[in-house]
C-alpha cells in the first residue's frame, strides 16, 4: 500500500495506531494519580490496547528497518529465538511440552523460563521467539477468551481463540512481532491444536514443533508418534521430544515442562531436568523406560568405545 | 697443474680437486692464518676472548677498531683473517639473535647462534657466484642449558666446542703454549692473565690497551638469576658478556 | 554469526600453589547444532607444558600440528625441552605470523617453569587471536564461555591453593560457568600439573 493511501486508511494497522495516539494524547490532561492508574488499567478501560510508535510517517518500513525480522538478521533490537516447543493431538487429549532455557546470544539468561502460558483453564499457549510479544498477545486472549464466555454463555473454541490471536497479529505485520505459538485445548470438537504465527500464518493440525530445536523434537516426535498412544505413552513422547531438542540444541534446554490437556481441561503433569533425563531418566513417572535416555548411558558397556567384557576379551 | 696458487682448481665456485679437497675453502683458512692471532679460554666462572689489534699505519685512528663484536647480551666473538667479512657475519648473527628473540623472546644459546654462523658460512662454499668467508671465529656465550661455551668456527663451516684454543698466525705455537697453562679449575681472572700471557707469545710491538682487545664472559650467580627471571628493574636480565674497557684492560696489563 | 563461536568451546587456567591446572569443556557444535560430546582442546607440548585451543576447530587441529611441529624442531636442534615462557613467545609470534588472516584460536598456557635454584614456579598465559601475550598470576579464561568464567573464577578463586583444592576450584568454575553458555558444556576435562605428575579427570556436566 502506498503510503498517501495509507495515511488515510481507516483500516490499517497505521491508521489503528494513529486513533490511539490520539487518545493517548487525549489522556494527557489526566493528572499523574490518574496516570498511575490508567498504567494498570487503561487496555480495559479502552477495551483496544494502544502502542506509541515511531513517529515517523510510515511506522511500519521504519520498524522493518530497525527490529528483529527473521528478514534481516543485521538489524540493531534483538529478540530471543531459541526455544524448543511441542503440540500434539492424540486420542487421550493434547500434550503440551516445552523446554525452558532463555538464551540472549550465547548466554544463557534463565534455565527457568514458563514457555506454557496459561490462557485459561481449558487453553494453552506456548511461546517461542519474542517472550514478550507472547505473554502479552496471549494473556489478552485470555481476556477476549473470557468476555466471549460472558457474551455467548459458552467457551471459545479453540479454533476461534486462535483466529482472533491471529488476526491480532496480522494487524502489526511488518512491525516486529516475533511469536510462533500453538494454541491448544478442548472443545466441543474435542482436542485441537493451532500454530499461529507473527507472519499470520495459523494452520490446524495434529503435530506441532516449534522453536530452534523443533527438527529435533520432530525426530523424536514423528518416529514415536500414533494416534492411538495411551496417556502415559504420550506423556513420554513429549518429554524424550524435548529432551532430545534440550540435549543437541543449543538454544534450548534445562528442563522440560509437561502438560496435558483433557476434556475437563489441561494438567500440569511435571518439570523435568534435561541433564537429569540424560543420566538417570525422568524418575519413577508413568510411561518412562527407566534408565536415562543419554545414548552413552543406554549403550554402556554395549558400543564401541565402551565394548562389552567379552567382546573386549576376544 | 696443482700448483700452490691452486692452479686450475682456483676458480670462485667451490669445486673438489680430483683429491677430494676443496681448494677455495684451504686458501680461506691460509687467509684466516694470515690474520692476527685471537684465542679463548674457558674458564671455572667465566670465558675470555682476547685478540692482537694491528694497525698499518701510526696515523690510523684505532679506537674505530673493533676485533670483539658483541652479537647479543649473552654472546661475543672475536675473529682472525679478513676484517670485511667478520663485519658482514657479525651484522648476520647479530639479526639472527634478534630475529630469535622475537619469536622466542629470549636470546639464543650460544650452540644455537653458532649453529646459525657455521651455516651462513657453509652455504658460501657451496652457492655460485660467491668465495668462501676468510674468517675464523671464536664465539664466547653463556646460557641457561649449557652454561659458558666456547666455540670455534672456520670457514668450511666446522665448528667445536673448545676449552681453550688460538687462531689466526700464531695459532700453533699459541695452542702449545694453552695446553701447557690450562687447566679445568682455572678462574676467569687467571684466565685473563694466561690470555694475555698467550698472546705476548710472538707479539710483534708494544702490548698496550690500544693493540689488545679483551672480551669476557660471566657466569650470574643463582640469585642473580632469580632475580633476572622476575626481570630485575630495566625489566631485562644483565648481559652475561662484555667488553673490557681500555682502563680494564690497561690495569691488567700492568699486573 | 561470529566465526569464534561457530563451533564453541572454552578454556580455563589457574595458578595453585607449586601447581597449575587447565581445563576444558567437551564440546563441539555446528552453530546451535551440538555434533560432538569428545572433543578435545587441551593438548600436551611436553610433560609440564599444556596447550587449549578454544575457537574454531579447523584451526584447533592445524594449529595443534603447527606447535607439534614447531616445539619438536625446538627440541631437537636445543637438545633440550621448552620452557614454558619461550613456548608461549613462541605461540604468540607465530600467530601474529598471520596478522592479517588469522586463526581462529585464543590459546591458553599452563604449565611449570624450571627455576635456577632447580624449583618450579606456575605459568600461565593466554593470548588473543593474533597473539597479544597476557600473563597472569591468577587465572586466564578464553572461548564462547570467556565472560561468564572471569565472573566464576573471581569469586572462587584463592592464592596458594593445594592440587586437590585447586583441581575443586577450576572444575567448579568451569562447570558453572558452561552452564550459563549455550555454545559450551557437555562434560569437562580437567588437569593439574604437579611436579612429580600430572593428574587429568574427566568431569560429569551438564548434557544440554
Amino acid at each position: 500500500m502506498n503510503s498517501f493511501a495509507e495515511r488515510f486508511s481507516t483500516t490499517s494497522a497505521t491508521a489503528q495506531m494513529r486513533i490511539a495516539q490520539a487518545a493517548a494524547a487525549d489522556e494527557e490532561e489526566f493528572d499523574g494519580a490518574m496516570w498511575g492508574s490508567d498504567a494498570g488499567f487503561g487496555s480495559l478501560a479502552k477495551g483496544v490496547p494502544s502502542f506509541s510508535v515511531p513517529a515517523v510517517a510510515d511506522p511500519t518500513s521504519f520498524l522493518r528497518l530497525h527490529t528483529d525480522d527473521h528478514a534481516d538478521p543485521n538489524c540493531r533490537i534483538k529478540i530471543k529465538h531459541g526455544t524448543t516447543t511441542l503440540a500434539f493431538r492424540f486420542q487421550g487429549g493434547v500434550i503440551v511440552a516445552v523446554d525452558s532455557r532463555a538464551t540472549a546470544g550465547s548466554y544463557i539468561a534463565s534455565g527457568t523460563v514458563k514457555k506454557v502460558i496459561e490462557i485459561n483453564p481449558y487453553l494453552l499457549g506456548t511461546m517461542a521467539g519474542g517472550a514478550a510479544d507472547c505473554q502479552y498477545w496471549e494473556t489478552y486472549l485470555g481476556m477476549h477468551c473470557r468476555l466471549h464466555e460472558l457474551r455467548n454463555r459458552e467457551r471459545i473454541s479453540v479454533s476461534a481463540a486462535s483466529k482472533y490471536l491471529s488476526n491480532l497479529v496480522y494487524g502489526y505485520k511488518g512491525m516486529g512481532l516475533s511469536m510462533g505459538t500453538m494454541i491448544c485445548g478442548w472443545d466441543k470438537t474435542g482436542p485441537a491444536v493451532f500454530y499461529v504465527d507473527s507472519d499470520g500464518t495459523r494452520l490446524k493440525g495434529d503435530l506441532f514443533s516449534v522453536g530452534s530445536g523443533s527438527t529435533h523434537a520432530y525426530g523424536v516426535l514423528d518416529q514415536g508418534y500414533r494416534w492411538d498412544l495411551t496417556d502415559e505413552e504420550a506423556q513420554e513422547l513429549g518429554r524424550r521430544s524435548i529432551y532430545a531438542a534440550g540435549h543437541r540444541d543449543a538454544y534450548s534446554g534445562n528442563t522440560c515442562n509437561l502438560y496435558h490437556v483433557k476434556e475437563d481441561g489441561w494438567k500440569f503433569i511435571g518439570n523435568y531436568d534435561i541433564s537429569q533425563m540424560h543420566y538417570d531418566g525422568p524418575g519413577d513417572v508413568p510411561g518412562a523406560p527407566g534408565g536415562g535416555y543419554g545414548y552413552d548411558i543406554r549403550v554402556e558397556g554395549r558400543n564401541s568405545s565402551n565394548p562389552p567384557a567379552v567382546a573386549a576379551a576376544a | 697443474m696443482a700448483s700452490a696458487d691452486g692452479g686450475a682448481y682456483s676458480y670462485s665456485l667451490t669445486v673438489f680437486s680430483p683429491s677430494g679437497k676443496l681448494v677455495q675453502i684451504e686458501h680461506a683458512l691460509a687467509a684466516v692464518s694470515q690474520g692476527t692471532t685471537s684465542l679463548g679460554i674457558k674458564a671455572s666462572n667465566g670465558i675470555v676472548i682476547a685478540t692482537e689489534k694491528k694497525t698499518s699505519s701510526i696515523l690510523i685512528d684505532d679506537s674505530m677498531l673493533d676485533k670483539v663484536a658483541v652479537v647479543c647480551p649473552n654472546i661475543g666473538i672475536v675473529y682472525s683473517g679478513m676484517g670485511p667479512d667478520f663485519r658482514v657475519l657479525i651484522a648476520k648473527a647479530r639479526k639472527s639473535a634478534q630475529s630469535y628473540w622475537k619469536i622466542y623472546g629470549e636470546y639464543p644459546p650460544t650452540r644455537v647462534l653458532t649453529q646459525e654462523i657455521a651455516t651462513v658460512m657453509q652455504q658460501a662454499t657451496q652457492s655460485g657466484g660467491v668465495r668462501p668467508y676468510g674468517v675464523s671465529l671464536l664465539v664466547a656465550g653463556w646460557d641457561v642449558n649449557r652454561g659458558p661455551t666456547l666455540y670455534q668456527v672456520d670457514p668450511s663451516g666446522s665448528f667445536w666446542a673448545w676449552k681453550a684454543s688460538a687462531i689466526g698466525k700464531n695459532m700453533v705455537n699459541a695452542k702449545t703454549f694453552l695446553e701447557k697453562r690450562y687447566n679445568d679449575d682455572i678462574s676467569l681472572e687467571d684466565a685473563i692473565h694466561t690470555a694475555l700471557l698467550t698472546l705476548k707469545e710472538g707479539f710483534e710491538g708494544q702490548m698496550t690497551e690500544k693493540t689488545i682487545e679483551i672480551g669476557v664472559i660471566t657466569v650470574p650467580s643463582i640469585a642473580e638469576l632469580e632475580e633476572g627471571k622476575i626481570g630485575g628493574e630495566t625489566g631485562r636480565p644483565k648481559p652475561t658478556f662484555r667488553k673490557l674497557s681500555e682502563e680494564e684492560v690497561r690495569d691488567y696489563l700492568a699486573l | 554469526m561470529s566465526i569464534m563461536e561457530l563451533n564453541g568451546g572454552s578454556v580455563v587456567a589457574m595458578v595453585g600453589k607449586d601447581c597449575v591446572a587447565i581445563a576444558s569443556d567437551l564440546r563441539l557444535g555446528n552453530q546451535a547444532l551440538s555434533v560432538a560430546t569428545n572433543f578435545q582442546k587441551i593438548f600436551p607440548v611436553t610433560d609440564r607444558i599444556y596447550l587449549g585451543l578454544p575457537g574454531l576447530a579447523t584451526d584447533v587441529t592445524t594449529l595443534r600440528e603447527r606447535f607439534r611441529f614447531r616445539v619438536n624442531m625446538y627440541t631437537i636442534k636445543e637438545e633440550r625441552e621448552i620452557e614454558p615462557e619461550t613456548f608461549a613467545h613462541l605461540v604468540s609470534s607465530t600467530l601474529y605470523e598471520h596478522r592479517f588472516g588469522p586463526y581462529y584460536i585464543e590459546p591458553v598456557m599452563a604449565g611449570l617453569s624450571k627455576t635456577p635454584s632447580g624449583g618450579v614456579k606456575p605459568f600461565i598465559a593466554a593470548t588473543d587471536l593474533i597473539g597479544c601475550l597476557n600473563f597472569a598470576k591468577d587465572f586466564v579464561v578464553a572461548g564462547t564461555a570467556s565472560t561468564k568464567l572471569y565472573g566464576v573464577a573471581e569469586g572462587l578463586w584463592e592464592p596458594d591453593l593445594e592440587p586437590e583444592d585447586l583441581f575443586e576450584t577450576i572444575s567448579q568454575t568451569l562447570l558453572n560457568a558452561v552452564d550459563r553458555d549455550a555454545f559450551s558444556g557437555w562434560g569437562c576435562i580437567v588437569h593439574v600439573i604437579t611436579k612429580d605428575k600430572v593428574i587429568t579427570r574427566t568431569l560429569k556436566g551438564r548434557m544440554d
